[in-house]
């Protein structure tokens, strides 16, 4: 009798504690999901919003400002900092949800990723449409340049050649990309894309925008070219904001010049080459993408599809990157000949010993933002 | 008659056969290791062998000297982790031994729910991390606070783990004739689990913090790099390497070791201490 009652009890025990477990797993997705409201918000008025200054002070406030951090957080810091607040945030994830479930309710944001997927409802995005706003590092004077194209100084003295001749057609990829978005979005998904093909193309005409406008909304036509105003802007806000605990690296970064950290005769080199012919001393490099294949790096990927870089006698190998890659310790240690990288990674990178050099600069400005749901910023 | 002369033992064989030399060799002999490391390290031929170069391998001198300048900036992120690693650890362990007393009184639900345990500690810490970060939304509108609750979560369930499985084993796995022997005398269930269960499993509760602890601390510092909150030991080795800065890094790699180092250390004393009755 005793024994029976105990087996039973153990029976017992032993189905509660797995429908415990079950009921967790489920009642954690279904409020994962309970929490995307999927468009059913209706269009704010957006002259009910607060100013930007407003919304960042209450933000910033409630410690909800968020960014991805490893070096992406300086332009976040800067405005901060120019508002008066204390510069800290949150870390932010490689999704929205932190956004999306309001825990941060000021979320970085780049224009050509993250802010498509807030806004818009094809796959994997969020659909929040007209009634999320952000805020513009370029409208508020803090913006610092992005993507460019650099390599390791060595490589650079050696191999003179392959570098002209890397961006000549690099350079020109990009031309045509930003001519024709779509059909760069077409070819970056057609090589391996990391994201689906609406967002693909969304990311494509982002990005063309990024690359054919300065910081002040003029229209570049020079692709790649190394804006020294805007790379001095870059390096005078990274200078006020980046901390290293490595005293020596601190110092050799505050003296740090624009002389120091790109080169800009290879650009001039590759853009009045009329003919596009170079005596390559490496035919075969390849380049550390700063994350993975997607239209932000879609100039490559035209670059090679077109045939650009055969033309000029190069076999390129397009590496991605992802997650915690260091593309400057790649470029650095000789994996790989040519990165993309934020020019002010790899100025913190020479700083700390390495012996890097910027060759172009693809991004003209920021794509950098802050967004927010006009809902959690009404006027009063 | 040829007497047979005893020869002189040699040196080799006396030191085999002194206690104390040989508890001095297991002391000096890891020590000895260690300064070779070091010194291989020193003078580059470290470098040599794996084909690295001094920045990305920093020199000792250099490691050191960043250690020094930011030891009060070390020291808060040590404390932030070791808050995590210990308190999930001391949470965790006591879940675990309870979760092992249930299943040696239930041994035929225990068995069962102890594979499943076992199951759960196979997870990668980086795929409970940002699972804990997004149960604990709610937990608090700090998000310090809430960050930690998410990592202690993980250390938790790590700790947890090994401890039911190891207890249960002391629990269990008791002498022969031991139980016959408390059947005889009538004994209760309550009076087994007290005098003799639970002092035969005391020996297995180091054996599970012997991982325990170093993993509470590993798993500790890998939470910290997916957690909302910027802080931790782990978090500044991931933040330094991303951003080039090797030497700094280093110097929280250093910390690291110490931390596991001398949290085992600590470990051995209090056994040494607790267990003396037991040899």
């Amino acid at each position: 009798m005793k024994k029976r009652t105990l087996k039973l009890m153990s029976m017992s025990l032993a189905a509660v504690m797995t429908f415990a477990m079950m009921a967790g797993c489920g009642s954690s997705s279904g409020e994962a999901k309970s929490d995307t409201p999927a468009g059913t918000q209706s269009a704010a008025d957006t002259s009910a919003v607060m100013s930007n200054e407003e919304i960042i002070k209450k933000a910033a406030g409630e410690g909800k400002v968020s960014n991805w951090g490893i070096g992406n957080e300086y332009e976040i810091l800067a405005l901060l900092a120019k508002y008066g607040l204390p510069t800290e945030y949150l870390s932010e994830d490689f999704t929205m949800d932190a956004f999306d479930d309001d825990s941060s309710t000021l979320a970085s944001a780049m224009t050509y990723n993250e802010l498509g997927l807030v806004k818009n409802d094809y796959d994997g995005g969020y659909g929040y449409g007209d009634t999320v706003g952000y805020i513009d590092m370029n409208d508020e004077g803090v913006a610092m340049l992005e993507d460019n194209i650099f390599c390791k100084k060595s490589f650079a003295a050696e191999n003179p050649e392959t570098v002209k001749a890397f961006l000549y057609a690099s350079l020109k990829g990009w031309e045509y990309a930003v001519a024709n978005p779509e059909e760069a979005a077409q070819i970056v998904y057609e090589a391996g894309s990391s994201v689906s093909q609406d967002h693909q193309s969304y990311m494509a005409s982002e990005v063309a925008k990024l690359v054919s406008t300065d910081m002040n909304g003029n229209t570049v036509t020079e692709v790649g070219k190394i804006d020294d105003e805007a790379m001095q802007q870059t390096l005078d806000i990274a200078k006020q904001y980046v901390t290293l605990d490595d005293s020596a690296a601190q110092d050799a970064f505050s003296k740090l010049t624009l002389d120091d950290i790109r080169d800009t005769s290879f650009y001039e080199a590759a853009a009045g080459s009329s003919d596009g012919k170079f005596n390559v001393e490496k035919s075969e490099v390849s380049i550390q993408l700063k994350w993975l294949p997607q239209a932000q790096f879609m100039g490559y990927y035209v670059a090679d599809a077109k045939g650009y870089y055969d033309e000029v006698g190069l076999k390129v190998n397009i590496v991605s990157g992802g997650g915690d890659i260091s593309e400057t310790t790649a470029v650095n240690n000789g994996t790989v000949d040519f990165g993309v990288t934020w020019p002010t990674n790899m100025a913190v990178a020479d700083a700390g010993g390495m012996d890097l050099v910027e060759v172009a600069q693809i991004y003209q400005r920021s794509g950098m933002t802050l967004v927010y749901k006009y809902d959690n910023f009404k006027a009063e | 008659m040829a007497q047979k002369r005893k020869r002189p033992k040699s040196l080799y064989r006396r030191m085999q056969e002194n206690a104390k030399v040989q508890a001095a060799a297991t002391i000096i002999l890891p020590v000895l290791l260690g300064i070779i490391i070091l010194v291989l390290w020193q003078t580059q031929v470290l470098h040599h062998w794996f084909k690295t170069d001094t920045f990305t391998l920093p020199l000792l001198g250099r490691i050191k000297t960043i250690f020094m300048e930011n030891i009060g900036k070390i020291w808060e992120n040590v404390v932030a982790t070791m808050i995590v690693a210990l308190v999930g650890l001391a949470i965790g362990s006591l879940l675990g031994y309870g979760v092992a007393i249930l299943a040696a009184l239930f041994p035929r639900a225990g068995r069962g729910g102890l594979s499943v345990i076992g199951a759960f500690a196979s997870i990668p810490v980086v795929a409970l991390a940002p699972v804990m970060n997004n149960w604990t939304k709610d937990v608090s509108n700090d998000a310090s606070t809430r960050s930690m609750v998410a990592k202690i979560l993980v250390v938790m369930l790590i700790a947890a783990a090994n401890m039911s499985l190891n207890a249960y084993r002391g629990l269990t796995e008791l002498k022969p004739y031991a139980k016959d022997l408390m059947a005889t005398y009538a004994a209760k269930k309550r009076t087994t689990l007290l005098k003799l269960q639970l002092p035969n499993s005391v020996p297995y509760i180091f054996v599970a913090l012997k991982v325990s602890v170093p993993a509470s601390i590993m798993t500790a510092i890998v939470s910290e790099y997916f957690a909302e909150y910027i802080i931790g030991v782990g978090r500044q080795i991931r933040e330094n390497i991303v951003l080039a800065q090797y030497p700094t890094a280093w110097a929280y790699i250093a910390t690291a070791c110490l931390l596991g180092i001398v949290s085992y250390v600590v470990l051995m004393i209090v056994q040494s201490i607790l267990l003396r009755r037991y040899h």
